[in-house]
């Protein structure tokens, strides 16, 4: 294996020396990411660096540009009924899946039942489908089949809902052809590319890459590309050190500390692409696991003895902006007039004494939980509880996998996280994260008033209606302290000059189908 | 002589017994419920709890598990692991397998030769100049832990001077690093020891007869002390290439090497015992069974051994 | 090693014993380093010049400077005041394991060359076991089970220490039992464990000394390790293995903390491993110069 690595780098070497560089490169693109994904399989997807891997394979009725403007993907047109109980939805022709199957209508339906049967460990994509007439019926076992989508025609489907989902269509699924698995069985995904996307998925060796290879029959075009590798670096000096090695084509940066060593290392920073990164941040502050976080002023206190300001000049290096609210500046519902959290150490040190913890004294213990690449984000917020609230918190840094299976299981007291926004719509933050019937409500935060605002929300069909509803809900949110904003992160990415058609945008980076290497 | 080898053997035994006991116990008596951290945000789900269970045959009792795990082990099963639900031990540790053992086996054939050049060179030229400074950089070697040696390292030869990569497992240059920063401290133990043995050695009267009778210096130290040095350094062999496997934990975690050493601790992070518990395991099994071959290799040169009769 | 019954037996042997110490160079630089390791941890309350969890939005990264001797760390902490803390960190930890290996090996090695029959054998065979695991395993199967933290790495060292004191201890006792004094107290009908505590620990404890002070830099330096890995001593305590595990990704732009934290470790352990080696230069007969 090594023999084949020297070779092939020793060629590379001769032909760039031949300055042999017109010809665009058909070869993988390399891509470092900071640990394994979470999962490989569309169906139970839930999380971030699958995510990264899989926009590349798999792909959705819609798509988003750099500028978070919708397009259409799998679907050309789709239309709303008048009582907005029913989408229409024209599916694109001639696209076929990896297996060489022709995508259609069925495969929607399919993938829809997949997600809906039980023991399917389904993750975020089983949320989008509970408003579909039949849903519940899939779900419970009663039959496989999902009476509320119709095959209208082969290229043509129609959704009912027994409740409006104005939304529907840009919810990010995730359509395979659901045949592989009567083919390769319940693991097919480890040996097997069901996708319609740009790539498939080729192999999985845990610890080192995920390797993807250009799909040729892609309807958007084969791309110029042999593949994509995601290579799994857990250390980010060793990530840095491969790119400028040429082992890396494209970087990207884990934690602030590395975002900061490239914006001051002037050959990276000349190489690095930017953007405001639509995910919020906040504090999970669990009122069932922790008692003291019942109380409104003790939540309050730890949110406002954050200096935001300080932070992102300090720790970020500028590259990032305070967050106040749960909605990110750029996507659709955000409040500019949101309330500001400023930093206050005396108000802080106030309501802790009028909730009877004065100075921190009569406190149980406390640990905030976090990962390795973030531990210097929590290290901050625990110095500053003990400086200004005399609390003494403790670092509880985990393994990523561990870290999401008790998040999820509503296990982890106290965190600080964050949520990437999986389309365009501040709705995605607010009901995925906020909401009491939401499985990644992670603090388990309970607010009746919000929950209905935001149930409202997703039946009202007319945007500037349902803003200003997002906005009412995020203010009673605030205002609760149910949690605070932390900052909103500039995202970071490094790329090779020889690399085109990378692009960043504030929902991380687009599939790589259009990229050329010279 | 055979009842020696066989004697050996059965010290073999305990300890495997004891490690294999010591990994399924470890395994069952776990801080919480892995299918519960399994089932992570599924967790009201029943029928996949029961499903999951099954699976991991943890709805068995524990005498029957223990028998599977071991019947198991027979079989060079190691169970599913639990952070990559549904995939075998055995698959996630396939490709690393060979990977610390080679390292930990580059270092100890870097280090014997030079910690014997620089033990015998420090005997020969012992309470002079050369002596002590060599003793001294044996002490570094020894004392400073190899992570913090490969913070200096990298620092000075992949950073400032270039030569080397800082990190990886692609091409042979990245393994120049981890191999050099592993052998110094064994060579610094070879030759420490191999220093005390010559001058022991060289104190012996046929030495002193040698040396009267007029034998050039060469001829004294290579006919007759070396030999004599090297049987007691092999010995200790065993010793080091253990310690050398466990060295390799902290260098493939430094170097970005996918070995087991570096799998162990991220299964650990990853409360994926069943993986934590295989390569302990197989760590063990490498350590006795090296320790076991030396003993055999020693018994066959020393010539006491095969007469002896009983200890 | 019955030598050594005769060196402390003999009262002019201490202060021969402490010229013949001064006279060897490593022992004395190890003693010094020693000192300079001891000191720091025992005064540390009082000579940090911070407070080693404060952070510093300000200040992050700082290099050597007037501020800040060391410089400050990513979140703008003081790395001198963490290195002082993290020596007090990894002596504590250090004396703790030390503590607990010297009172169950030696308790362990005497009752069993006391006792001998199936009790020796008992305890020499769990010794031997213990000491077929390498090291790092061990506190890997003990992290897995109680997960990281300084009572993981304190449990570990001290199961892995005390079995090679139980070994010293037992066939120290072993050659005892056939002096002459001891033969003596065993017929004048003294009780077993006067005879222990009294006669033989005391011509015990030269070779305990020269084991326990090798013993400490390899407790050090495992304790680093562990926590260098992250098993050890968990945020926000400081500790050197930590703080080299922090620093080595900015080595490039920002090396002082993994150095600083580096250098520390290194010399503190060359220091004991120094003193070790001199005071089992001068206690022990075999390589005493001829």
């Amino acid at each position: 294996m090594i023999s084949r690595k020297l070779a092939r780098s020793l060629v590379l070497a001769t032909t760039m020396a031949l300055g042999m560089t017109a010809a665009a490169q058909a070869r993988d693109l390399r891509i470092n990411i900071n640990a394994d994904p979470e999962m490989i399989d569309p169906i139970t997807f839930s999380a971030l660096i699958a995510g990264d891997v899989l926009r590349n394979v798999y792909e959705n009725f819609t798509k988003v540009d750099e500028n978070g403007k919708v397009l259409p993907a799998l679907a050309l047109k789709w239309t709303a009924s008048a009582d907005n109980l029913n989408w229409r939805i024209e599916l694109r022709p001639n696209v076929k899946f990896h297996t060489g199957r022709p995508f259609g209508a069925k495969d929607v339906k399919a993938s829809f039942e997949a997600l809906l049967a039980p023991g399917s460990k389904a993750g975020l994509q089983l949320q989008y489908l509970q408003r579909i007439v039949g849903a519940k019926d899939v779900q419970d076992g009663k039959t496989k089949d999902l009476v509320g989508v119709k095959i209208v025609s082969p290229l043509v489907v129609e959704v009912a809902f027994t409740a409006p989902d104005v939304l529907f269509p840009i919810y990010p699924f995730m359509f395979f052809d659901t045949q592989v698995v009567a083919d390769k069985g319940p693991n097919w995904f480890m040996q097997t590319s069901a996708g319609t996307g740009p790539f498939q998925f080729v192999s999985w060796q845990r610890g080192q890459n995920v390797q993807l290879k250009a799909f040729k029959d892609y309807y958007g075009g084969a791309p110029k590309i042999d593949g994509l590798r995601f290579v799994v670096v857990p250390s980010e000096e060793t990530a840095v050190t491969m790119y400028e090695a040429g082992e890396l084509d494209v970087l990207v940066p884990a934690s602030t500390d590395l975002s900061r060593r490239i914006m001051r290392d002037a050959k990276l920073k000349a190489q690095a692409q930017m953007t405001p990164n639509a995910q919020i941040t906040f504090l999970g502050m669990n009122q069932n696991l922790y008692a003291p976080f019942k109380d409104k002023r003790v939540r309050e206190a730890f949110c406002i003895s954050i200096d935001r300001d300080a932070m992102t000049r300090g720790l970020f290096g500028g590259l990032a902006q305070p967050l106040y609210g749960q909605i990110t500046p750029g996507i659709a519902g955000y409040n500019p007039s949101v309330k500001k959290i400023a930093y206050d150490p005396e108000r802080a040190k106030k309501l802790m004494a009028d909730a009877g913890f004065p100075n921190g004294r009569g406190l149980p213990p406390l640990k905030i939980a976090n990962l390795a690449p973030f531990r210097n984000e929590i290290a901050y917020y625990a110095d500053q509880w003990k400086q200004v609230l005399g609390i003494q918190v403790d670092l509880d840094i985990q393994e990523r996998a561990t870290f999401l299976r008790s998040l999820n299981a509503g296990e982890t007291p106290f965190f600080s996280w964050g949520w990437s926004a999986g389309y365009p719509d501040a709705l995605y933050y607010l009901s995925q994260v906020w909401h009491s019937k939401s499985p990644f409500n992670r603090a388990r935060y309970s607010n009746p008033g919000f929950d209905a605002l935001i149930d409202r929300a997703t039946i009202t069909a007319d945007d500037a209606t349902r803003y200003r509803q997002y906005h009412a809900a995020e203010a009673l949110l605030l205002d609760d302290w149910g949690t605070c904003g932390l900052f909103m992160r500039t995202a970071v990415t490094v790329v090779k000059p020889n690399v085109k058609g990378v692009v960043l945008s504030p929902m991380r980076i687009l599939p790589y189908g259009k990229v050329t290497i010279n | 002589m055979t009842a020696y080898v066989l004697r050996r053997l059965l010290g073999l035994f305990p300890v495997l017994v004891a490690a294999i006991i010591l990994t399924f116990a470890a395994n069952r008596f776990v801080p919480g419920d892995p299918i519960t951290i399994m089932l992570g945000d599924q967790g009201g789900n029943v029928v996949l709890e029961r499903k999951l269970r099954a699976e991991y045959g943890l709805d068995r009792p524990v005498s029957v598990q223990f028998v599977d795990y071991v019947s198991g082990l027979a079989r060079g099963d190691f169970g599913l692991s639990f952070r990559y639900p549904g995939v075998p031990v055995t698959q996630v540790i396939k490709d690393a397998l060979w990977i610390s053992p080679l390292l930990a086996a580059a270092a100890l054939t870097l280090a014997i030769p030079i910690g014997i050049a620089l033990g015998v060179l420090a005997a020969l030229r012992r309470n002079t100049l050369a002596d002590t400074g060599i003793i001294l950089i044996l002490v570094a070697g020894l004392s400073i832990p190899n992570f913090a040696l490969a913070a200096f390292f990298v620092w000075g030869f992949a950073l400032k001077l270039g030569w080397f990569p800082v990190a990886g497992w692609t091409t042979w240059k990245h393994a120049v690093l981890p191999v050099v920063i592993l052998a110094i401290p064994a060579a610094a133990y070879l030759a420490r020891l191999a220093r005390t043995f010559m001058l022991e050695v060289l104190q012996q009267d046929y030495v002193r007869t040698a040396r009267a009778k007029g034998l050039s210096e060469r001829l004294v130290v290579w006919r007759h002390s070396l030999r004599n040095v090297l049987v007691p350094i092999l010995t200790v062999c065993g010793l080091i290439f253990g310690g050398l496997i466990t060295g390799t934990i902290v260098v493939e975690t430094i170097f970005n090497i996918p070995g087991l050493g570096r799998i162990a601790i991220e299964s650990i992070f990853a409360r994926d015992y069943p993986v934590t518990m295989a390569i302990v395991m197989l760590f063990t099994l490498f350590y006795a069974v090296i320790n076991f071959a030396v003993d055999v290799l020693y018994g066959l040169v020393d010539p006491r051994i095969r007469v002896e009769a009983v200890r | 090693m019955n030598g050594n019954v005769e060196v402390v037996a003999d009262a002019t042997g201490a202060r021969d014993f402490l010229r013949r110490f001064i006279r060897t160079r490593s022992a004395v630089l190890g003693f010094i380093l020693v000192v300079l390791a001891v000191a720091t941890a025992v005064l540390s309350p009082w000579i940090t010049p911070n407070d080693f969890s404060r952070t510093n939005m300000a200040f992050i990264w700082e290099p050597p400077g007037q501020d800040f001797v060391l410089g400050t760390d990513a979140v703008g902490r003081d790395v001198l005041s963490r290195l002082i803390v993290g020596a007090a960190v990894s002596l504590v930890v250090a004396l703790s394991v030390l503590s607990i290996a010297l009172v169950v090996g030696t308790t362990a090695g005497m009752v069993a060359a006391w006792k001998g029959g199936w009790f020796d054998a008992f305890v020499m065979r769990t010794a031997d076991v213990t000491l077929a695991f390498p090291d790092l395993i061990v506190a890997i199967l003990i992290a897995a089970m109680l997960g990281p933290g300084i009572p993981t790495v304190i449990l570990s060292l001290a199961v892995v220490s005390w079995p090679g004191i139980a070994r010293i201890t037992r066939s120290l006792v072993l050659s005892l039992r056939s002096e002459l004094f001891v033969d003596a107290a065993i017929v004048s009908g003294t009780a077993a464990r006067t005879i222990l505590l009294r006669h033989c620990l005391p011509n015990i404890v030269p070779a305990l000394i020269v084991r326990a002070s090798v013993g400490v830099g390899f407790v050090v330096m495992a304790e680093a390790t562990l926590s260098f890995l992250g098993l050890g001593v968990q945020e926000p305590l400081p500790s050197w293995g930590g703080m080299i595990r922090d620093g080595l990704p900015a080595l490039r732009s920002e090396p002082h903390l993994a150095l600083a934290a580096g250098t520390a470790l290194g010399l503190t352990i060359i220091g004991f491993n120094l003193l070790g080696d001199g005071l089992r230069d001068l206690l022990d007969p075999r390589i005493r110069e001829r």
